[in-house]
């Protein structure tokens, strides 16, 4: 113990012997409050939402535990956000089959198919801005186009198509650079085995890409399970999960609308419940990104 | 139209990137079952000429050409020329080894595949053929389905002339194959060069001088985009006919 004090001491004296040790000292020390305060955040807000949730979700209480996700909402305590749940994981796999595809084949024809030029940059530039509009303009936009003037009306598919929207900027970009990543000299390797353009870019330059291309999904697909904004007009909510494509049957619960409806509520019953859910998607979408760098990781080291 | 099975010959050929003049009125012919060298110094056009040779510059914007390429009598930029049937006649290997991130087996079966062989004891075959044509045979038999970019340089090499092979091209186009391996490496593909003449007709493109006289028959040199000589090797190298030849051979220009 008492050599530690005396190597503090020792350090102490180091860095105090002139100004310019002092100053070199004094920018490390606060630099290191910086780091601090950068990743408190994460910390605080994941203290914060487990101190309550975390009994609703590993508790074994009425509605606590497994029954928080296997039973739809009930009088009181009991009953958990089955609705929820089922309702994201539907939305995201809806999002996901159709803005994935869309967003995909769109970067395949970008990259691949046309020279730089007025179409790409217009292509790069929109969906930058895209990528960068406020989710509530996008809930907002799917109200206005989908819901009201496709007719659709609010639901699975109007709140869907909405997230799918939200997804595309994203996941087109980053196929966009997997794709540019790849070697011009594989592609020219499969064109000069007499390969056709299109059997080239599916068989090697995709392939190629893919581990770039599956991060770029599942941090997309992370990132709009999360999303309320676009959801409150176009998703409606629901006590049970859909029934229908279309009409009132069709609306659908989403944990994060749950979220948000529960932790305006003035119940304390429905706040815990909303901050097990906020817990429980946490888990998800924590569990996803590391899905995607391990995916990533073991499929770069197979291939590259 | 000619009596030549699997000559390419090329007419007074020419060719631009954007404004830039690359290859001025070439004309040569490739002799089957040799070796020809294309030399020259760096940025003299020898890959493009090579390149031209199966139209893989059509991929680069701005590329523009005038004259012929031609294959079995056919000119190969004609209207309606299919250039897939082209370039499964005729092979390449590139500078740097590029295998495809797959398996050691599906970078070989790739080309068959792709050209409607889908017998699996076929492929096998081919997969056996090509990999022991090529010399790697024996390295990888007990590891085909490992992944190929997990070989060493030269390896990857072999494999992606056995690759090359794997479509059994009757010509065969190799843009400086060895430049970027270790001599060992470098070596044994210089070997199987000269072995693969046998069944195949060779394009080789380099500028190292020994290597062409190692392994060419006849050679081309190529200066700032314009064919200087094309002779025997043997000949352009004991006693080259042009100034410009010479001063590249004893390494004046290079």
């Amino acid at each position: 113990m008492s050599s530690r004090v005396g190597a503090l001491f020792v350090y102490f004296r180091t860095v105090t012997q002139s100004r310019r040790h002092f100053f070199d000292f004094l920018f490390k020390f606060l630099l290191a409050i910086v780091i601090l305060i950068v990743i408190s955040p994460f910390f605080l807000v994941l203290i914060q939402v487990a101190s309550i949730g975390f009994q609703q979700v590993f508790g074994s209480g009425p509605g606590q535990g497994l029954e928080f996700f296997t039973t739809f909402p009930g009088v009181g305590l009991a009953g958990g956000v089955r609705n929820a749940f089922v309702g994201t994981v539907e939305l995201v796999v809806l999002a996901g089959g159709v803005g994935i595809p869309l967003s995909v084949f769109g970067a395949v024809y970008i990259t691949e198919y046309t020279q730089a030029g007025w179409t790409r940059a217009i292509v790069e530039f929109t969906s930058d801005v895209l990528a960068g509009i406020p989710s509530i303009v996008f809930g907002a936009f799917g109200f206005a186009f989908l819901v009201d003037f496709l007719h659709l009306g609010m639901g699975i598919i109007a709140g869907s198509l909405t997230l799918a929207f939200m997804m595309i900027p994203t996941v087109l970009r980053t196929t966009q650079e997997a794709l540019r990543a790849v070697p011009m000299s594989l592609r020219e390797a499969s064109l000069a085995l007499g390969a056709t353009k299109w059997s080239t870019t599916w068989n090697v330059t995709l392939r190629a890409a893919f581990p770039g291309l599956i991060t770029g999904v599942l941090l997309a697909i992370g990132r709009v399970m999360g999303e309320t904004a676009p959801l409150i007009f176009t998703a409606g909510n629901n006590l049970s999960v859909p029934t229908s494509l279309t009409g009132s049957g069709s609306w659908v619960a989403s944990m994060p609308y749950t979220i948000w409806a529960y932790i305006s509520d003035p119940r304390e019953y429905l706040q815990a419940k909303a901050h097990g859910t906020a817990l429980a998607l946490m888990i998800m979408v924590l569990t996803i990104d590391v899905v995607a760098n391990l995916v990533s990781r073991k499929v770069t080291r197979r291939l590259v | 139209m000619s009596n030549f099975k699997h000559h390419i010959e090329v007419h007074n050929l020419s060719t631009w990137f954007g404004k830039k003049a690359i290859l001025k009125d070439i004309s040569c012919y490739f002799e089957d079952n040799t070796v020809t060298a294309i030399m020259g110094p760096s940025g003299c056009g020898k890959s493009t000429l090579l390149r031209t040779l199966n139209r893989l510059n059509d991929l680069v914007p701005n590329f523009r050409r005038e004259g012929e390429v031609v294959f079995r009598g056919e000119n190969i930029y004609d209207m309606g020329y299919s250039v897939y049937d082209l370039r499964k006649h005729i092979g390449m290997v590139f500078q740097r080894p590029n295998p495809f991130p797959m398996s050691i087996r599906e970078n070989i079966t790739y080309g068959p595949k792709l050209h409607g062989v889908k017998d699996e004891d076929e492929l096998e075959k081919i997969v056996e053929t090509s990999l022991k044509k090529a010399a790697l045979w024996d390295e990888v038999q007990d590891d085909l389905d490992k992944p190929a970019p997990n070989l060493s340089g030269g390896q990857q090499q072999r494999l992606c002339i056995a690759r090359a092979l794997s479509i059994n091209p009757p010509v065969l186009l190799a843009d400086e194959p060895v430049s970027a391996l270790d001599p060992i490496s470098a070596a044994k593909i210089e070997e199987l060069i000269v072995e693969l003449k046998k069944d195949y007709t060779i394009i080789l493109v380099t500028h190292n001088v020994q290597q062409a006289f190692r392994v060419s028959d006849q050679a081309a040199f190529l200066y700032l985009g314009e064919l200087v000589e094309f002779e025997k090797t043997k000949r352009i190298i004991e006693a080259p006919a042009d100034e410009r030849t010479e001063a590249f051979i004893t390494g004046r220009i290079g």
